[in-house]
């Protein structure tokens, strides 16, 4: 993604500029609430967009926004949205895709509820009227709305453009990888979901001063399905989303007025088409027609030069077991990873090679037995506190699309941890490249720097590795100098395939 | 028990889809309202109305994987998220139009009133409710558990790419399971519709009870959904008949919150684990 380019910027600053000079009330009217909208979804593009979560319940904290603007005030809205936005966050942190999106929902409902219900706070099904929202309604409100609006979209535009971007698509991407580059997930769902959640709030209240009524209609699923449509219209990522979904919203009604209600089949549809053939949404599409378009990812490379390691010396497993089920997928492993050594894990396919990097990772938790690095326990942190530790890692097959084996290990470099765990780094590569790869993890090596590697070719293990561990069905069934795997009887029978001659 | 069928083609249609149906309480009310648009127009007794019901909605059902599950099966699961809530939208409004969001009643399955058995005085609906759902249960099982295609739907929702690689053509069967959904979600509309009314707006409150129903009773499994919905059911008319209707349901949405935050794997645990 870009920062936001000039022709954006210009239309952006047209919209208010135009409506207070040229548009009659009820045009500037309608400005506003184009502005509304867009700050709602603005806010909801943090959480959809970005992490990529379905949250049901922005409408909801939309709604809560315009009751708190109008029992209290318009400043304390954005605040009474937070709140149960961090909640409903902190209660939901470690939930996936379809809990995430059924919390939220369960929290939208409860608060449609309370507004329908709770009479004596939020008036029932009348809603309220006649409340100061300390705001007037014409253009000084346009222009609190747009200026914030503005403000809002380009900080987006600044933020997303950058690293923070990019830890955002891993995040939403390739969470495992994430976790591994010691990107916290939950952090960034608390501060994003409050983020949003502060911002429909702020919306909320904006919309209790400009109609001067609240009614448990701004606390409903329609509104919330009109959010999640205009984001996805306009954009679910492009910093211009919201705004153009909001315009969409706002405009179709009035240009579709003959047809009565049937404005919202017709945007329902649309978004529909949209999901199907557009998925970058309408701003993606101006992009496209402009000759704008978004950049390509980056795809990092390996460094020119390795940097001398720095970070923990040494990691040590002690008679670790993770059972799967019935499966036992470890049993009283014991192994060490010093700085300045490599290290092979060999064993046939399901033998737990790909377990034993998952528990040091903290992806996968272990069931007993301790793993120490620099004699502190790692068993129970979570992956990106581990990452943060110094252990970095690669994954075996590309996380992302379009990424590359090399994009992979140059992520894991640039975390800067000083010990690498490495899932089958060769496998796909051709002669060429494994050479360059036997020249790489020596020259980590010469840097000082642990590697622990998993892979099949074992002729590139036995060329660079210090020790090899061979794993069969969980056990560690021989260690030491790859000469002396590679002639075990028990190595030999049971990966590399060589029978033994009765 | 009603809740239970729109619970079990929730759930048929979630395994089939791989992704959560948000439609699917908008096929509950459009089978309602093709209950009563049909029963209006023809004069047909509620137990006739049944299969052509179910054909109706078996068909939209269809419609449905084709238009919005379908062509997203590679993309991530948020995308058929937002087109079931798009298509969910889309019948909600179509419904509103047609009928102008007026509630109507859909005709009752074996006449109204009560039914006397041995001392017992019951209402013909609610039996007739629980009978058809039996029946319609037992008869989703023997097709899963007990037959060939009903084998390959549960390949399917197993491990999509293991059973195309064995042969299976996955659309046509995930597009079987939608129309299955569908058929179950219509009867539970025209079941429903004469117990209550058939209003547009009622499908997201009917999805998320099934949504619950679903979490609660274990991801996935056809039998945990159907416990789940049965809880629900009891939880309601209990906790209702002592806080009334709209707090039952506000302390059902906090039950709910609380044992996400608690257990976020669901009651009885997810049994696919995550995949590295």
């Amino acid at each position: 993604m870009q920062a936001l380019g000039r022709f954006w910027l210009v239309v952006l600053l047209l919209a208010p500029v135009v409506a207070l000079v040229a548009l009659p009330p009820f045009g500037q009217r309608m400005v506003t609430l184009i502005g509304i909208y867009a700050l709602m979804g603005l806010g909801y593009q943090l959480v959809f967009g970005q992490l990529g979560a379905l949250n049901l319940a922005q409408g909801a904290l939309f709604g809560i926004g315009a009751y708190a603007a109008a029992l209290a005030g318009l400043p304390v809205a954005p605040l009474a949205a937070a709140i149960p936005a961090a909640l409903a966050a902190a209660l939901t942190l470690r939930l996936q895709s379809h809990y995430f999106a059924l919390a939220t929902l369960a929290l939208a409902s409860l608060v449609n509820l309370v507004a329908l219900h709770a009479e004596s706070l939020t008036g029932g099904a009348n809603g309220l009227a006649g409340f100061a929202a300390g705001m007037s309604r014409g253009p000084s409100l346009l222009v609190v709305v747009w200026a914030i609006l503005i403000a809002g979209v380009v900080l987006y535009a600044r933020l997303f453009a950058g690293t923070l971007g990019e830890r955002a698509r891993l995040l939403r991407e390739a969470p495992l990888v994430a976790a591994t580059l010691g990107i916290d997930a939950g952090r960034w769902r608390l501060v994003l979901f409050v983020l949003g959640g502060a911002l429909a709030g702020l919306a909320g209240a904006f919309s209790a001063a400009l109609s001067g009524v609240v009614s448990p209609e701004v606390t409903g699923f329609p509104l919330m399905v009109l959010c999640l449509s205009l984001v996805v219209l306009g954009g679910t990522r492009h910093p211009m989303g919201a705004v153009l979904g909001a315009t969409l919203a706002v405009c179709l009604p009035e240009l579709l007025r003959e047809l009565q209600g049937a404005w919202l089949l017709g945007y329902a549809v649309a978004t529909l088409a949209v999901v199907l053939w557009a998925p970058e949404g309408l701003a993606g599409l101006c992009d496209r027609w402009r000759g704008a378009g978004s950049p390509k990812p980056p795809v990092p490379g390996l460094p020119a030069s390795l940097p001398r390691a720095a970070g923990p010396r040494r990691l040590a497993l002690q008679q670790v077991s993770k059972r799967f089920g019935g499966v036992e997928a470890l049993q009283d492993v014991s192994l060490s990873l010093e700085r300045g050594e490599i290290v092979g894990l060999i064993g046939a396919n399901g033998s737990g090679k790909t377990t034993l990097l998952n528990v040091i990772n903290g992806l996968d938790p272990i069931d007993q037995g301790a793993i120490l690095l620099d004699g502190r326990h790692l068993e129970r942190l979570p992956a990106h506190a581990i990452a943060r530790m110094g252990i970095a890692r690669t994954f075996q097959a590309a996380m992302l699309a379009g990424d590359s084996k090399s994009a992979n290990l140059a992520r894991a470099l640039a975390r800067g941890g000083s010990l690498l765990l490495l899932d089958e780094p060769a496998a796909g590569l051709a002669d060429e490249e494994r050479r360059q790869l036997a020249v790489l993890l020596r020259q980590l090596r010469t840097q000082d720097y642990g590697v622990l590697i998993v892979d099949h070719d074992i002729e590139l293990l036995s060329a660079v590795c210090d020790r090899l561990v061979c794993l069969d069905r969980g056990r560690i069934i021989a260690a030491g100098s790859p000469a002396e795997v590679r002639a075990d009887a028990h190595v030999r029978a049971s990966f590399l395939g060589l029978a033994e001659a009765a | 028990m009603a809740y239970a069928l729109v619970a079990l083609g929730f759930v048929l249609a979630l395994n089939a889809a791989g992704a959560v149906n948000f439609a699917h309480g908008d096929l509950v009310v459009l089978g309602g309202a093709v209950a009563v648009l049909v029963g209006t127009w023809t004069g047909l007794p509620g137990i006739l109305l049944l299969p052509l019901v179910a054909l109706a909605l078996g068909v939209a059902g269809v419609i449905a994987a084709r238009v919005a599950l379908l062509p997203l099966v590679a993309r991530p699961v948020e995308a058929t998220f937002v087109a079931t809530i798009a298509l969910a939208a889309i019948i909600e409004q179509s419904l509103n139009l047609a009928t102008g969001g007026a509630p109507s009643t859909a005709p009752p399955l074996i006449g109204s009133g009560t039914l006397e058995v041995s001392g017992l005085v019951l209402g013909r609906q609610p039996l007739a409710i629980v009978v058809v759902g039996s029946v319609l249960v037992a008869a989703v099982w023997l097709l899963l558990e007990r037959t060939q295609t009903g084998r390959r739907m549960r390949a399917v929702s197993a491990d999509r790419h293991m059973a195309r690689a064995v042969g299976i053509p996955v659309g046509r069967y995930v597009t079987l399971s939608l129309a299955l959904a569908g058929a179950l979600a219509g009867i539970a509309g025209l079941l429903l519709g004469h117990q209550f009314l058939v209003v547009p707006t009622q499908g997201a409150g009917h999805m998320l009870k099934a949504y619950i129903a679903v979490a609660l009773g274990g991801w996935g499994s056809v039998p945990g959904a159907l416990l789940g919905a049965l809880g629900i059911g009891a939880f309601e008319t209990f906790v209702s008949a002592g806080l009334g209707d709209a707090w039952a349901s506000a302390a059902l949405y906090l039950g709910v919150l609380l044992l996400l935050a608690v257990r976020p794997q669901g009651l009885f645990g997810e049994p696919a684990g995550r995949r590295a």
